[in-house]
């Protein structure tokens, strides 16, 4: 029935079937044979287009790395103030999870599964928060502050836990004591919360940095 | 390479952080001056194309030397 796909539309059809396979079991619950059955072809068509089983789910994650020139954006069109460019940025990743959770879906799979090739994709991409939280605070706390370098650190991590958290409840788990929160309030409010805990009270997050949905 | 006026090492971090310490930087110098800017990052070749893109700032040049990605960037007038 879908024999006459070129072949750049048939590996994206393929691409497409594994993705959801992965989302689901995770790299080791999928074979290939059960993607080709997926995709309605043949585990050697599937050969043909990826190496190996790791090619493919490479290749699947590579499909996820396109948000980089919307930080840019964020920078250019945000001001430089800490908070600004944070919450554009926080907007542009749960968008991009929002609208394709199968990524947060693969990431959590990775997590127990251990691949270190895979846990190095996804900490690279918290790392652009945890990066710019670790960079901003030590420009913005007073240095004189009792265990400066244990809040920074710790900082990263309580906004990556809590923004994840947030992603899971929204998109995978919808939770009913949530429902008149959008995904978008609820990351406003938790950045404005993560910025008062570091003690940034005054934040003039402006509304036009939530992305209306 | 050529000269330049200002050096920012952003090695080891991650997008968008070069791009936000370059675009301070760059508000601090003058039009036509230049910014040397060194990343480790292999996503940021892409990142200052269009960061000099939408900014209408001069990318001079963007190599890599040593695992590492130097960039030229004149600032507009």
């Amino acid at each position: 029935m879908s024999h006459r796909l070129s072949g750049p539309e048939r590996r994206e059809s393929i691409l497409s079937a594994a993705q959801g396979l992965f989302a689901s079991k995770g790299f080791h619950g999928v074979s290939v044979d059960e993607i080709a059955r997926a995709a309605h072809v043949s585990p050697a068509i599937i050969y043909r287009h990826f190496d190996s089983k790791q090619a493919l789910y490479d290749a699947v994650l590579d499909k996820f790395s396109g948000q980089r020139q919307s930080y840019v954006d964020t920078i250019v069109n945000h001001g430089t103030r800490f908070e600004d460019a944070l919450a554009g940025m926080t907007q542009v990743y749960i968008s991009n999870i929002a609208a394709n959770p199968d990524i947060l879906r693969i990431e959590l799979h990775s997590l127990l599964e251990g691949n270190p090739a895979t846990h190095a994709f996804f900490q690279n991409r918290w790392k652009s928060f945890t990066d710019y939280i670790e960079f901003g605070l030590n420009e913005y706390l007073p240095y004189d502050l009792p265990d400066r370098e244990k809040i920074i650190l710790s900082a990263g991590l309580m906004f990556q836990g809590m923004v994840r958290e947030a992603l899971i409840q929204k998109c995978l788990q919808p939770h009913d004591r949530l429902v008149d929160l959008s995904l978008y309030e609820l990351s406003h409010e938790l950045v404005t919360l993560f910025l008062r805990s570091i003690g940034i009270n005054k934040t003039q997050l402006s509304r036009k940095a939530t992305i209306s949905g | 390479m050529s000269d330049f006026d200002s050096e920012l090492d952003a090695s080891g971090l991650n997008c968008p952080l070069p791009i936000l310490r370059a675009k301070k930087a760059i508000a601090a110098m003058d039009a036509g001056q230049t910014l040397k800017i060194i990343a480790t990052d292999p996503g940021s070749v892409k990142d200052f194309e269009a960061f000099c893109k939408q900014t209408g700032n001069n990318l001079k040049s963007s190599g890599e030397e040593d695992g590492k990605f130097i960039f030229f960037i004149e600032k507009a007038a």
